[in-house]
């Protein structure tokens, strides 16, 4: 549970969970995530087709349509990874999972893999958002000053809790 | 405490995008709102909560809100699932 009352400071390291090349969410082609409607954090242009956990956590959703995954970590920072812009519409099609919502998941755990190819055919794009659902109950967070990431070896993000 | 159910309409049910509709439009009242799906009950202001309770299209579920402005937030709220969120 995330304690409110803590005066600690936390920091939690986000590992990237995909490899590519990091852009601001801003550059996003959705507006509910360039907005930071959903949560605020990053994205990344994928180039390999395997998305990894970024911090130990639980899954907490993972829709049928296996485009998108929502993990609560310990600290209770809720983390979004949407593979894709418009994925919800390919109905599970180019996607295959490796777990289910209840998991428990370590950094580095394949979660999901992809198929990039058919992504960028047929979805809007494979610009894919990293972001803080519940961006209140953090203090801050940098975002790494790298251009290119390595899933599970690269920090993408540091957060103040 | 004011309730309603709603069946959800939309071809793709509550995923990213209506999620955070609904987060957004909840978040404008003070009153306390939840959505409950097959006996769950989560806080209508947190995308994951919303997110987690992997509603699909034909699903009943009941909004609920507490607090002074209740009745406005549940109405709004129905309205915009029965609009099917402005999706085709």
């Amino acid at each position: 549970m995330f304690n409110i009352f803590s005066s600690d400071d936390q920091e939690l390291e986000l590992m990237a969970p995909l490899t590519g090349e990091v852009l601001a969410l801003s550059e996003v082609p959705d507006e509910v995530f360039a907005a930071k409607t959903v949560g605020d954090g990053v994205a990344i242009k994928p180039t390999d087709n395997k998305l990894v956990a970024p911090v130990d956590g639980v899954v907490k959703q993972l829709f049928p349509t296996k485009h998108a995954v929502g993990i609560e970590t310990e600290d209770g920072v809720e983390i979004l990874v949407h593979i894709g812009i418009n994925t919800v519409e390919l109905d599970g099609e180019g996607f295959e999972k490796f777990v289910d919502k209840g998991d428990q998941i370590e950094v580095g755990d394949k979660l999901i893999t992809f198929d990039l190819d058919y992504i960028e055919e047929n979805a809007t794009s494979i610009i894919t958002p990293i972001v803080i659902t519940n961006i209140n109950e953090v203090d801050s967070f940098e975002v790494t000053e790298a251009n290119k990431v390595t899933a599970g070896e690269d920090k993408l993000l540091t957060v103040s809790i | 405490m004011k309730k309603q159910a709603v069946t959800i309409e939309n071809e793709t049910g509550l995923h990213a995008r209506p999620a955070s509709m609904i987060v957004d439009e909840a978040s404008t009242y003070d009153a306390d709102v939840q959505i409950v799906y097959d006996g769950q009950e989560v806080n209508a202001k947190s995308i994951m909560g919303v997110m987690s309770l992997g509603i699909s299209q034909d699903a009943e579920i009941i909004v609920q809100a507490d607090g002074d402005d209740e009745e406005e937030a549940v109405n709004t709220i129905i309205e915009l699932i029965q609009s099917g969120f402005g999706e085709e």
